[in-house]
């Protein structure tokens, strides 16, 4: 029994191990799996899981047809770890290479823009970053990465690129290194832009390999919008190029052209110069980062005009025919008060026509002043002078319209020719669309709709009108404003062959303290073909050197004119303005 | 440990039954190889994953390099200036042809550098125009000379002729 009895005790001892041993383990897998069970998983998971933030990618901006005006690019910083810094060895065929540092340096400098002793210093010391070269494009990228380097690595970035560099530079803005944008259509529609950032959480092996059954919580990235503008690129191109050239050759402080298609009220063209290329925001002038168009205020002078005998024709204060007094100098009904036109002339007898056609002061003053002065501001605000635009452009003037109890006796007869108020330039070429079009003011569309990646329209604005003036006062104000173009002395200047071209010229005086200094604004705005309007062209140039009529706003005019009506297929006219008196004494006017 | 008398008939009963065994150990080998199999494959498959992103990625790369190239070439700074390179002038004067009624709108004109209503070469700044058309008169007239030669310059002036066409545009 004696064997027996040993067995059984070695048996149980054994027994005993296996016992406490399993508790042991019992007691650690409670501990794991129940009591620590939650801080344990965490940590791992942690150890193992990365979150990435998936950036949203900015959308694009685009033109009437569809050109990509700016679009989201990637560029890359270059690194590098000095610490790791050495040779690199290469077994090809079992025979081992080795390309020293100073053989890569020689390779890379170039590349990241350097020379060979800037690269190298750059290189030196033990740190873990050094900068090499910021915002490299993809080719670079490329290279650089088939050099092969392993201490070298990249920060990818987004960033924008505006393929068209300035053509449309001032309306669309730019945005900052930091991806934020600073000014135009850039900032002004950034919500529509962005996107929204996706999040994306995912375990990973120690080699960096996504491990395939493990979780992925995603919130997916939504891409920014589409933003689809009414600009036409060419034709704002071909403005740009005719703007640079005019105040290259004026010595101008700046100019700018605004193109409406009349009958939808969309905005082909606001171009000017100097104009911002938004690639590089910083080699221009601050004063000519955004949009004159929208911001600048100025006293518009005659191109008024061609409003206030509109008002006068509406209000039936008089037709087409009936004459006012317009000597070249006139005193006024109070002290110290008095108008003159722009040249010395025998006294003349006017009609609507004539002012226009000679630019009379008198003349169109004593037209104005018949009208009470409520009714001219009232005329005035429906022609959209004194409020900003339904585009509420980035720091958008209101222009200057002041209460008509506040108009003193000279503001009430200078009103009528453009002085003592204060207008934008898309203020201006939309009264002269409403003339265009039959008397209604359409809203001014410059961003058509903003579309996300699926078609979804986030945006689209909404197109009001205004009734300005009555159809038959606008088509016949159109017919004495074509007297401009065929009779004026400067108007002929932007006629152009086979089209009847209505417009006005405009030379305004720049305050200049208290007075008016010796600089101009001038201008021409007008309308084409006239029977039948399709385009609204106005030109304003600002301090022009030497320069106190406004001739030199007639070329671009034309030049701009013309081209739309070339790009679109506008056929010729084929009638004739209508006879209407324009003569020095209201004498109907023929060609010679 | 107690030891039990039985009969041989009911020894055989009680001896473990080989299929049975047998069809257990096959069964765990299967699911485990099966496992090991599907393991295999989705760890292939996440590699497989990992180099066809990076083919991507590189990919994409490569697109948005041409799509750069294409928007340089394509910008109107370019145009205007290869076009004025070439000798070209914007004719201002529009001519139309109206088909149904067999009529000319317009009196057509040469164009002339005289009147054209702007300078053509480009005065539009664009710091985002990298590649440019290398095309001028010259390069055109040498293109018709050279025809089937192909040359190769370095890359900075870069031009490669293809037979008979207009220069193709170099990469920067």
């Amino acid at each position: 029994m004696g064997k027996h009895g040993s067995l059984s005790r070695r048996l149980g001892a054994f027994a005993l191990i296996m016992v406490v041993m399993v508790l042991g383990l019992g007691i650690r897998l409670v501990d794991y799996q129940v009591v620590r069970a939650e801080q344990i998983r965490e940590e791992s998971f942690k150890s193992r899981s990365i979150t990435q933030t998936l950036p949203a990618l900015r959308g694009q901006i685009r033109d009437s047809s569809g050109q990509v005006l700016a679009r989201t690019v990637f560029r890359y910083d270059v690194n590098a770890a000095p610490k790791n810094v050495g040779s690199i060895f290469k077994t090809v065929d079992g025979v081992r290479t080795e390309r020293t540092v100073e053989q890569i340096v020689l390779e890379l400098a170039p590349l990241v823009g350097l020379t060979p002793e800037e690269l190298t210093a750059r290189l030196a010391g033990d740190g873990e970053y050094s900068n090499l070269a910021k915002k490299v494009d993809a080719e670079t990228y490329n290279a650089i990465r088939e050099l092969g380097i392993p201490w070298i690595y990249f920060d990818p970035f987004a960033d924008r690129l505006y393929p068209n560099g300035a053509v449309a530079g001032n309306v669309l803005g730019f945005v900052g290194s930091d991806g934020v944008p600073l000014a135009g259509l850039e900032r002004q529609y950034n919500t529509c832009l962005a996107g929204i950032d996706g999040q994306e959480t995912f375990e990973r092996s120690a080699e960096g390999v996504r491990i395939p059954t493990s979780n992925v919580t995603t919130q997916p990235t939504q891409n920014g919008g589409t933003l689809n503008l009414s600009i036409d690129a060419n034709l704002q191109f071909f403005a740009q190029q005719v703007l640079a050239d005019t105040v290259n050759d004026l010595g101008a402080q700046w100019a700018s052209a605004v193109v409406v298609e009349v009958e939808t009220g969309r905005l082909l063209a606001a171009a000017e110069a100097p104009s911002v290329d938004p690639n590089d925001p910083a080699a221009s002038d601050a004063s000519d980062r955004g949009s004159k168009i929208f911001q600048a205020a100025f006293e518009p002078g005659s191109i008024m005009k061609a409003l206030t005998t509109a008002m006068v024709l509406d209000t039936k204060t008089a037709d087409a025919f009936d004459k006012v007094k317009a000597p070249d100098y006139m005193k006024l009904d109070f002290a110290g008060g008095w108008i003159k036109d722009s040249f010395g002339h025998e006294p003349y007898n006017l009609t609507l026509g004539g002012v226009l056609r000679f630019s009379s002061n008198t003349g169109m003053s004593n037209f104005g002043v018949k009208i009470d002065k409520e009714t001219r501001h009232n005329y005035l605000q429906k022609f959209g002078f004194g409020s900003v635009s339904p585009l509420r452009f980035e720091g958008e003037s209101s222009g200057i319209l002041h209460d008509y109890k506040d108009w003193d006796k000279m503001t009430n007869y200078a009103t009528t020719y453009g002085q003592g108020i204060s207008v934008t330039g898309i203020q201006m070429a939309y009264a002269y669309q409403a003339m265009a079009n039959d008397g209604l003011r359409l809203d001014p569309i410059l961003v058509e709709n903003c579309v996300s990646d699926d078609g979804t329209v986030l945006y689209q604005p909404k197109q009001n009108s205004t009734r300005v003036v009555s159809k038959e006062t606008a088509n016949l104000n159109i017919n004495l404003m074509e007297k401009v173009v065929e009779f004026g002395g400067v108007g002929q200047n932007a006629g152009i062959d086979g089209y009847r071209v209505a417009g006005k010229t405009g030379t305004a005086q720049i305050k200049d303290g208290s007075g008016y200094g010796s600089q101009f604004a001038i201008s021409f705005y007008g309308v084409a073909p006239a029977e039948n309007p399709k385009f609204v062209v106005g030109v304003t140039i600002y301090k022009a050197v030497g320069v106190s009529n406004s001739l030199q706003a007639t070329f671009p005019f034309k030049a701009i004119m013309q081209q739309a009506l070339k790009s679109y297929r506008v056929p010729p006219s084929t009638s004739k303005s209508p006879d209407l008196p324009s003569g020095k004494y209201g004498e109907v006017e023929t060609r010679s | 440990m107690a030891v039990y008398m039985v009969s041989q008939a009911q020894a055989r009963q009680l001896r473990p039954k080989m299929t049975a065994g047998l069809i257990f150990v096959a069964g765990i080998a299967v699911v485990l190889l099966g496992q090991l199999v599907l393991n295999m494959i989705l760890t292939q498959d996440a590699y497989h994953l990992r180099s066809l992103k990076l083919e991507k990625r590189d990919l994409t790369t490569q697109v948005q390099i041409l799509q750069e190239e294409v928007d340089s070439l394509a910008s109107p700074q370019n145009l205007a200036d290869a076009a004025n390179r070439l000798g070209m002038v914007a004719n201002p004067a529009s001519v139309l042809l109206d088909i149904e009624n067999d009529k000319v709108f317009g009196k057509p004109r040469p164009a002339s550098a005289a009147n054209a209503a702007v300078a053509s070469a480009n005065l539009v700044a664009n710091a985002a125009m990298g590649t440019v058309s290398d095309f001028s008169e010259a390069t055109v007239a040498s293109a018709e000379v050279s025809e089937s030669v192909e040359t190769e310059k370095p890359a900075a002036s870069g031009l490669v002729l293809e037979q008979g066409l207009i220069p193709a545009s170099p990469t920067r």
